[in-house]
C-alpha cells in the first residue's frame, strides 16, 4: 500500500530519558490514522519526533518517499507537514487574520484557501480582526487547525483537537476533521476514544514508548481485551 | 495589504483613516516642533534670539530634549530585540558605544567628514549584529544573554585600555571631538534639535512599519513561541538576525549623534549599566509597544534630571523607589497598561452600543432566516 508517512522503529531521548523505545507508524495516503494510548505513553513525543522537534537518535522517518530523519524542523514543515500542537497553540499577540497569514508558505496561499477554511469554520471569518488572546478555547482550537490548512500540506499531525472542548464544539471539530481528511492525510492523537474511533480508519497503540498494536478501528471496537489492556485507566 | 491583515477601509477614506490612525504621532511631532518656541515664549526670549541660538531657557531645554531623542532611539532599538523578537541581551550598550566611539575616533584621529563616518557606523553596526548573531543558533534565552554580556564587556575593557589611550582616551573618555560646523551643538543647537527629532521620528515610523510587515510578524511569533514559528516552516534564525541588524545599526546611529552632541564620550555608555538603562526605559514605557520605549526614555531622563536638580545626591534612592512603584502598579509599562485599558474601554463602549441596538440586529437576523 502507498504510505505517505512511515515511521520505522524510532528511539527518542529527551535529555537522558529514553522516551520512545521503538515506535513504528504507517500512515496510508488519504486516510486518518489515530495514535492511541494512556497519558505519558509517548504519543505527543512521536509527533514531535516526526517533526524533528525532539530528534530521534535512531530509526527511520520516511515522508513521501524521502528519509527526513535528521533534517531541520522548518525544512520538514516546508516539505508539507502541518502540525497542530495540543493546548491550542495559536499566536495570542496576533489577530486571527495575521495568525492565518503567517502560515502562508507561498504568496496567495491564504486567498486560495480562504473559502475552504471559512466553510469549515465560519466563526473565524467574523473574528478576522480580533486578537488571538480574545478568542474562546474552541475558537482558538479552530484557528489552530485552520492555520495548518493554509499552505498545501500533504500531511496534518493533529494533537488532541477536542481536549477541553464543550460537547457541541467536539461535534463541530469532528466534522471539520472529517471534511479536511478528504483533502489531506491525517495523523491524529486523541484521548477521547469515541472521537478517535469515529474519525479514524486505522489505529496504532503506543504503550510505554513502544508501538504495541496496530490495525483497523472497526476491529478494535469489538476487541475488548485490547481496549482493557492498553486503553482503559490503569 | 490584504483583508487578512488590516480592517477594510473604503478607498476614498484611506487618507483620512491614515491620518486618524496616526493622530497621536502627528500631534506629538507638532508639539515637539514648536516646543523650543513655546519655552522661549514663556521665558520672554525674542524668537530672533532663539533662532540665532543665544543662551536662554529654551536652549537649555533643547539640550535636554536632544538627550531624550537620542535615548529614545537607543531604547526603541532595544525594544525591537527584547520586546518584539523576544531575545534578552545584556550587551546592548556595545551597539551604542561602537557608534559613539567610531564617530569620535574618525572625527578626531582621522579627520573624516560626517557622511563617510555615518557609513562606517552603519557597517560597524552590521558587524556587531553578526558577532552577536553568530552564536544564536547554538544558545538561547539567558545563555545568549550572558554571551552578549561577555562580548560587550570585552569591548568595554578594550576602549578603556592604556594601549588605545591615544584613540579612545582610556577611562577618562574621548575628548576633543570637533563636530562639523553646521552641526555644532553649541552654535547650531536648534538645527541639532530638529535633526535629532526627525531622526527619532523616522526611526519610530520605520520600526512601526517593520513590526507590521510579514517579517515583523514572524519576529512576534518567535517571541511568543519559537517552536510554533519553526513548525510553520520558518527558519527563525534569519528573522532574529534581521531584527538584530536593524537594532544594532539604529543604536549605533544614536551613538553617533551622542558623540557629536557631547563634548566627552565616556566609556560608561558601553557598560552594563547603560544596557540596564535601556531595559529600564523599555520596562517603564511598555515592553514590545515601540512607542513605550520613547515615552520610557523621556520618563527616565526627565525623572533623573528633575530629582537630581532638587535632591542632588540622594535622588538615586527616590528614583529606585519610583521604578519599584512603576513595576508594581504599571506591570505592562505606561503604554502597555494604557493599551490594555483602551481595549477594555472599547469593549465597554461596544457593549453599551449593543444594549441600544441589539434588539434591532436580532430582528434583522430573524428576517433573514
Amino acid at each position: 500500500m502507498d504510505n505517505l508517512l512511515e515511521v520505522r522503529d524510532i528511539h527518542t531521548f529527551i535529555s537522558q530519558f529514553h522516551i520512545l523505545e521503538g515506535v513504528s507508524v504507517r500512515v496510508p495516503r488519504g486516510k486518518i490514522v489515530t495514535l492511541l494510548g494512556r497519558n505519558g505513553a509517548g504519543k505527543t513525543t512521536t509527533l514531535k519526533s516526526i517533526l524533528g522537534l525532539t530528534p530521534p537518535s535512531q530509526g527511520q522517518v520516511i515522508f513521501d518517499g524521502q528519509d527526513i530523519l535528521g533534517q531541520r524542523s522548518f525544512n520538514i514543515a516546508a516539505l508539507g507537514i502541518g502540525y497542530v500542537p495540543e493546548h491550542r497553540a495559536i499566536f495570542r499577540d496576533l489577530s486571527v487574520g495575521e495568525n492565518l497569514k503567517i502560515a502562508e508558505r507561498k504568496k496567495g496561499d491564504l486567498d486560495r484557501k480562504a473559502d475552504i477554511i471559512f466553510d469549515l469554520f465560519p466563526d473565524l471569518k467574523r473574528l478576522l480582526h480580533l486578537g488571538g488572546d480574545h478568542l474562546s478555547g474552541g475558537q482558538q482550537q479552530m484557528l489552530a487547525i485552520a492555520r495548518a490548512l493554509v499552505p498545501d500540506n500533504k500531511l496534518l499531525l493533529i494533537d488532541e483537537p477536542t481536549e477541553g472542548l464543550a460537547p457541541v464544539l467536539i461535534e463541530q471539530m469532528m466534522e471539520a476533521i472529517r471534511q479536511l481528511s478528504s483533502e489531506t492525510t491525517v495523523l491524529l492523537v486523541e484521548q477521547n476514544f469515541i472521537v478517535a474511533t469515529h474519525l479514524a480508519e486505522d489505529y496504532v497503540i503506543i504503550e510505554e514508548g513502544q508501538s504495541v498494536k496496530e490495525g483497523k478501528i472497526a476491529d478494535l471496537i469489538n476487541d475488548q481485551e485490547t481496549i482493557h489492556r492498553y486503553l482503559e485507566a490503569a | 495589504m490584504s483583508e487578512f491583515t488590516a480592517p477594510e477601509v473604503a478607498k476614498e477614506n484611506i487618507y483620512w483613516a491614515t491620518i486618524k490612525n496616526s493622530r497621536g504621532l502627528l500631534i506629538t511631532i507638532l508639539l515637539l516642533a514648536i516646543l523650543p518656541f513655546i519655552i522661549a515664549l514663556v521665558d520672554g526670549q525674542p524668537f530672533s534670539e532663539l533662532l540665532s541660538n543665544d543662551p536662554g531657557q529654551s536652549k537649555f531645554y533643547q539640550a535636554l530634549m536632544i538627550e531624550i531623542f537620542i535615548l529614545a532611539v537607543y531604547a526603541i532599538s532595544y525594544d525591537l530585540i527584547f520586546g518584539i523578537t523576544g531575545m534578552i541581551s545584556f550587551g546592548h550598550a556595545m551597539f551604542f558605544g561602537v557608534g559613539a566611539y567610531v564617530t569620535g575616533i574618525m572625527f578626531k584621529s582621522f579627520g573624516w567628514s560626517l557622511l563617510p563616518t555615518i557609513g562606517l557606523v552603519i557597517l560597524a553596526g552590521i558587524v556587531n549584529a553578526l558577532i552577536f548573531g553568530i552564536v544564536l543558533p547554538r544558545v538561547k534565552g539567558i545563555t545568549w544573554a550572558l554571551v552578549t554580556l561577555g562580548i560587550a564587556e570585552v569591548f568595554f575593557i578594550v576602549i578603556q585600555s592604556r594601549e588605545l589611550v591615544d584613540f579612545a582616551g582610556a577611562e577618562i573618555g574621548l575628548q576633543g571631538v570637533t563636530p562639523p560646523e553646521y552641526l555644532n551643538p553649541v552654535t547650531e543647537r536648534l538645527r541639532f534639535y530638529y535633526l535629532a527629532m526627525i531622526f527619532m521620528i523616522l526611526v519610530y515610523i520605520f520600526y512601526k512599519r517593520f513590526v507590521n510587515s510579514p517579517t515583523g510578524r514572524v519576529c512576534i511569533a518567535n517571541r511568543e513561541n519559537e517552536n510554533r514559528a519553526i513548525m510553520l516552516g520558518y527558519n527563525t534564525f534569519w528573522y532574529k538576525l534581521t531584527a538584530l541588524i536593524i537594532s544594532s545599526v539604529t543604536a549605533g546611529l544614536a551613538g553617533a549623534l551622542h558623540a557629536i552632541f557631547h563634548p566627552i564620550i565616556r566609556p560608561d555608555i558601553a557598560g552594563l549599566s547603560f544596557t540596564i538603562a535601556a531595559l529600564l526605559m523599555v520596562l517603564i514605557g511598555g515592553v514590545g509597544t515601540l512607542s513605550g520605549a520613547l515615552i520610557g526614555a523621556a520618563t527616565f531622563r526627565l525623572l533623573s534630571f528633575g530629582l537630581d536638580r532638587y535632591l542632588g545626591g540622594s535622588s538615586q534612592i527616590i528614583i529606585g523607589i519610583v521604578y519599584v512603584g512603576i513595576v508594581l502598579y504599571l506591570p505592562f509599562g505606561i503604554v502597555g497598561t494604557w493599551n490594555q485599558r483602551s481595549v477594555r474601554r472599547k469593549e465597554g463602549r461596544e457593549q453599551l452600543l449593543r444594549m441600544f441596538t441589539g434588539s434591532k440586529e436580532k430582528k434583522q437576523d430573524e428576517n433573514e432566516e
